[in-house]
């Protein structure tokens, strides 16, 4: 199930340079490249002549030319020139998606390209925010985009897999959570208060009595999650608002589906802490890291228990409240996309 | 170690439609907010004498609905 009226995020910005990249969104295949004159292009990944995937070819000036019979393409998609014969048919094109460049990600567009407008796209700013230190990434994940969305929106979790890293018990026994759902967006908040610091947070906050902790999970559909996090000495006022000696960090991400059962999954690590200090960027960044690849792996394996046997039972715990109230906008959005994709294609009959 | 883990669900459709909040308990229960009926208001409706009886806003109906 694939939402496609939305902008979602095809590669990281410094993926995309003149070589073409081949990618599957939304179980398309998408070809992205910088043109010479340094526009931004988005291709159906496959040529109109014997369908062999564009992203195998080359840039050439602002054309992309196929590697197999070098049938080159402009940036409207259009073919522009055959080899060895002056006539160009006038179906040799290939469809274009809309493209943005923002927030260090490219953005890209798969529904209706006259729906596509750009003040749509969800606020990353952190990623290129003066007061923020931030390292973007990617990761591929072999499961469907929803496991990761649960994953994210549900966070007792980190007493489990990430215990070495940025869980620990208080996160299930001493948690009170809040789940806000409004029409098109979920927002958990959890406060862990006067409890011993996960062990990042010692690491990178250099606590030594206990904290108040948040968590604080902001859901836009269809998968992105922007996580502001931290913890200040218990006692200091960050519950009332007051967020001082302490440290606040935003767990950003935005998972795209590449098929129904894989996911591109981008995140970045932003902290507000010594933000021009490259090293406590990367310090940071590889804490955060180390407790992704758990979740990879976690992710990994729901999936193939999954695909094993689709219709296996499964139980909801509280936990899950934030991931149920996600799916359920989820659901409502795609079947109004259906039916209005329906509607359209009975007017036009 | 007492568990305290509990959820507290809030449903809210624009800054002016919103509901009470529904807490989902560690030991199962799930908790509404409402008003007790006093013995007046049910004499008055009708409505039974012998129960813990609420009186909840429609919202809450609704958010019932969609969240649970």
């Amino acid at each position: 199930m694939f939402l496609r009226n939305y902008w979602y995020v095809a590669a990281l910005d410094d993926e995309v340079r003149e070589r073409p990249l081949g990618r599957t969104i939304l179980g398309e295949p998408v070809v992205l490249f910088r043109a010479a004159n340094g526009a931004l292009h988005a291709f159906e990944d496959r040529c109109p002549h014997r369908r062999l995937p564009l992203s195998m070819g080359k840039v050439v000036g602002d054309a992309l030319q196929c590697h197999y019979h070098g049938l080159r393409f402009d940036g409207s998609g259009q073919c522009v020139r055959v080899p060895g014969q002056e006539h160009i048919p006038h179906n040799a094109r290939v469809r274009t998606y809309p493209v943005v460049e923002r927030y260090r990600w490219i953005w890209i567009w798969m529904g209706d390209p006259a729906l596509a407008d750009p003040a749509q796209i969800c606020d990353f700013h952190w990623l290129q925010d003066p007061d923020w230190g931030a390292k973007p990434s990617y990761l591929h994940v072999e499961a469907n985009w929803q496991l990761v969305v649960d994953n994210l929106l549900d966070l007792t979790h980190l007493a489990f897999v990430h215990e070495t890293t940025i869980g620990n018990m208080a996160l299930v026994e001493h948690a009170a959570v809040k789940v806000q759902r409004a029409p098109n967006s979920v927002l958990v908040t959890r406060w862990i208060i006067d409890q011993p610091a996960p062990p990042t947070f010692v690491k990178v906050g250099k606590f030594t009595t206990n904290v108040d902790r948040w968590q604080i999970i902001d859901y836009t559909p269809p998968a992105f999650l922007r996580l502001d996090v931290g913890a200040c000495p218990t006692g200091t006022g960050a519950p009332e608002g007051r967020r001082v000696g302490g440290i606040g960090m935003r767990n950003l991400n935005a998972i795209t589906p590449e098929t129904e059962t894989t996911a591109h999954y981008f995140w970045a690590q932003a902290h507000d802490f010594e933000p021009h200090n490259a090293q406590m960027t990367d310090q940071v960044f590889e804490q955060i890291r180390t407790a992704f690849l758990e979740d990879v792996a976690v992710f990994t394996a729901q999936q193939r228990s999954i695909t094993l046997r689709p219709d296996a039972p499964q139980v909801d715990i509280n936990a899950d409240a934030g991931g149920m109230q996600a799916r359920r906008i989820v659901d409502r959005l795609y079947r109004e996309e259906q039916e209005t994709a329906a509607a359209h294609a009975t007017a036009a009959e | 170690m007492a568990i305290n883990f509990r959820v507290e669900l809030v449903w809210q459709e624009s800054d002016d439609k919103k509901a009470s909040s529904i807490f989902l308990t560690s030991d199962g229960r799930v908790i509404l907010q409402g008003r007790g009926l006093s013995l007046q208001e049910r004499e008055k409706l009708s409505l039974p004498r012998d129960f813990d009886l609420i009186s909840v806003d429609r919202n809450l109906i609704r958010a019932i609905k969609d969240m649970l």
